[in-house]
């Protein structure tokens, strides 16, 4: 992204937005660093009628702005014009096949909401899927290594902390999953399954906290466990954060078979 | 486990117009004392500012010399919000670097403030400082520790709202208000439209609460009323990767480009400061990215050779009218009653909260909701330090909202 700021050339685009059973179609030109959440601002700001979307941090922190993107899910938050504009997959994993144009040169860019989800109006949906089998209190920190760093100085609150709440001792970071769900919609399992984003969380519960340990592999041992996984990997394909589901899922497999 | 004691049902319905973190908190708050809300949010919750901030929970060392009581406040509310959100604060402190001799001689004074200010800020030396982080400028000449932090500005104010609604709130994301009925001088409904309906709902209140942000003027004048906000957008540069787990401040009065907040996988360098007419659509400015790497460079050297992750806006609620350049208008929030000339406080039925920032979005709340609870003649306190928050993802996988029943939606 470091060159997108010179002058490039506007990037013709037509933007297709799932409204209901039809599309909403907008023509835009599109600096190549900007990106598809930009341009649904730019036209929402400019007076269109814009489908709901959902957006929030702009910087692929918050989780909420997912779509399926041309067949394949992403967030529009950290999808570019130029991004659009060169050869991607249509669906998760697949070739890179070049850009759909219209007879006026202008690239097709088709956004539909994430599936498994319920719609509330146009792109926008309720991600109830993603969230329900996340383990109630799984903690959202992790410990960051100090990498030969000294330790940080002591915590002016520790005498107001929550004894109830775990917390890492030093330095802490978030968890790298976002809770965005793009894992969960492309995933092509159809039976009942608490699905990638909860597994990876119920994994993480187990690696960072020993005294969940049976709690954990008990999620992942029932039936809409780790079961029903028949290991596409399109959980790990389309995850904008490298989080891999689909080694989490493994990873609980192997703890599985430890205890057997 | 959070099951706090509910005051008694006073039946007063309050409309809560605006979803970000100051809506979060009011309308849990106002829950708490006993109302009955409803909340309104055009977009999705934390669409407007709040999800976009620079996810620097404040110290309020950065505020400390210009103004005692504001820091003295970041300083408490950080301590509350880490205890009832604690999972959604990444704490690791904060150091401020001089680098200029008019920084290094700026170092005593702004200490000082702090202490005064309650927060317990210290210098030390520059070599125990890049121990801490070696990504900190080795030409730095002076620096000083601050319990700042970092936080998720979208998980802070979800647990707000997964605490409000289990206490009742009817949370109304995707529903703008578009009006109000004005019946005889005072609100008396708030007209709101579902997105994508052409049909507006008339939802009766008591009192309306618009916490709207940089967005306050134009609801403002849904209601006739002249809201003095000004929208100044900022602008922010992440790159991947971390270059340290403090935040990286430069010491010297508040400016541009001099803050590093570095939370989950990224270092974000910000901001910038403009002022606009409209909040609704800001992109960020492409001459800021080169500016703000720059400045990040001279806190870290390095920053700039990382991969941009995103560069995005977001437009601060400024009280006041500025004229120019924003940033010497006072950041603190105040609560604006709008009634007549002469006629007592809350007789127009609308108040307006404005201003402040994302780290005291409770304290905002608390003292919106003694001024309803002034308007209204209810006795209640306000509880909101007192119980540790539900976890955010209640908000989305609970009850019918896991099911995927509709928000307010169409169908
Ligand atoms: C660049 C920048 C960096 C910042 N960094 C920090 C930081 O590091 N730390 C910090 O503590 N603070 C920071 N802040 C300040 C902080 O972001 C804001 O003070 C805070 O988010 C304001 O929250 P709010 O709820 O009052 O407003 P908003 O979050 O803007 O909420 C108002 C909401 O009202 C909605 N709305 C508008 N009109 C209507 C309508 N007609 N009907 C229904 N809904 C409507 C909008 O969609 C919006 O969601 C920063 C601000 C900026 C601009
Ligand atoms: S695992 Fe990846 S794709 Fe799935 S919710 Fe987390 S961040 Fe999103
Ligand atoms: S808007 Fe937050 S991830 Fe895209």
């Amino acid at each position: 992204m470091s060159d997108t700021v010179s002058a490039s050339a506007a990037i013709p685009l037509r933007l297709r937005i799932r409204d209901g059973d039809g599309y909403a179609e907008f023509r835009v030109e599109a600096e190549p660093h900007r990106t598809v959440l930009d341009l649904l601002e730019r036209l929402r700001s400019g007076g269109s009628a814009v489908p709901a979307y959902r957006h929030s941090c702009h910087h692929g922190s918050c989780g909420t702005c997912g779509a399926v993107i041309d067949g394949v899910e992403a967030l529009m938050c950290l999808t570019r014009a130029a991004d659009l504009a060169a050869p991607r997959p249509r669906l998760p994993g697949g070739p890179a096949v070049p850009p759909e144009r219209d007879e006026a040169g202008a690239v097709i860019v088709t956004l539909e909401p994430l599936s498994k989800m319920t719609v509330v109006s146009g792109i926008a949906v309720v991600p109830g899927p993603v969230f329900a089998g996340i383990p109630k209190g799984a903690s959202y920190l992790r410990p960051a290594s100090a990498d030969g760093r000294a330790s940080l100085p002591p915590d002016p609150a520790e005498a107001v902390a929550d004894p109830g709440a775990w917390r890492p001792d030093g330095r802490v970071r978030f968890e790298a999953c976002i809770e965005c769900g793009l894992c969960v919609s492309a995933c092509p399992v159809a039976v009942p399954f608490i699905g990638p984003a909860a597994l990876a969380a119920v994994n993480r519960e187990r690696e960072k906290r020993p005294e969940q340990v049976s709690a954990m592999v008990a999620i992942a041992a029932a039936p809409d466990g780790v079961g029903p996984c028949g290991r596409h990997l399109a959980c790990s394909r389309v995850c904008p954060q490298a989080v891999f589901p689909g080694k989490h899922i493994q990873l609980l497999r192997n703890a599985l078979a430890s205890l057997a | 486990m959070f099951d706090p004691p509910l005051a008694p049902a006073n039946g007063v319905r309050v409309c809560v117009i605006g979803g970000g973190g100051t809506g979060a908190a009011l309308a849990y708050d106002l829950c708490l004392r006993g109302f009955s809300v409803t909340l309104l949010e055009k977009g999705e919750l934390t669409s407007g500012t709040t999800g976009r901030h620079h996810g620097q929970l404040h110290s309020g060392a950065r505020y400390a010399v210009g103004d005692r009581a504001i820091a003295r406040e970041c300083m408490e509310e950080t301590l509350i919000l880490r205890r009832i959100a604690p999972d959604a604060v990444e704490y690791n402190g904060g150091v401020f670097v001089a680098l200029s001799d008019d920084e290094a001689d700026y170092a005593p004074v702004f200490t000082a403030a702090c202490v005064e200010s309650g927060i317990p800020a210290r210098e030390v030396t520059l070599a125990e400082a890049r121990a801490w982080e070696p990504a900190i400028n080795p030409a730095a000449r002076r620096a000083v520790w601050v319990p700042d932090g970092a936080f998720d500005a979208f998980r802070v104010p979800l647990a707000f709202f997964a605490a409000a609604r289990r206490l009742g709130a009817v949370i109304r994301p995707f529903v703008e208000a578009v009006g109000f009925d004005l019946t005889g001088g005072r609100v008396r409904a708030v007209f709101a439209r579902p997105c994508g309906s052409t049909r507006d709902e008339r939802i009766e209140c008591d009192y309306v609460v618009s916490a709207t942000g940089a967005w306050a003027g134009a609801v403002g004048r849904l209601a006739g009323l002249d809201v003095p906000i000004t929208p100044a957008p900022g602008t922010m540069v992440a790159v991947r990767g971390r270059v340290s787990d403090m935040v990286v401040s430069r010491l010297a009065p508040p400016g541009d480009g001099d803050i590093i907040v570095p939370q989950r996988g990224l270092s974000i360098i910000g901001t910038t400061q403009r002022v606009v007419d409209d909040p609704d659509g800001i992109l960020p400015n492409d001459d800021d990215v080169a500016f703000l790497l720059g400045r990040a460079d001279e806190l870290c050297p390095g920053f700039s050779k990382r991969p941009i992750h995103a560069v995005w806006a977001a437009a601060r609620p400024l009280a006041g009218r500025a004229a120019g350049v924003g940033r010497s208008i006072s950041r603190d929030f105040m609560v604006l009653d709008h009634a007549a000339p002469g006629s007592p406080p809350g007789s127009s039925g609308m108040a307006t909260l404005i201003g402040g920032k994302a780290t005291v979005l409770r304290a905002m709340a608390e003292k919106a909701a003694d001024h309803v609870c002034m308007a209204l003649g209810v006795d209640e306190v306000c509880r909101t330090r007192d119980y540790v928050l539900p976890p955010w993802r209640e908000y989305y996988s609970e009850g019918n909202y896991a099911e995927g029943a509709t928000l307010g939606g169409r169908r």
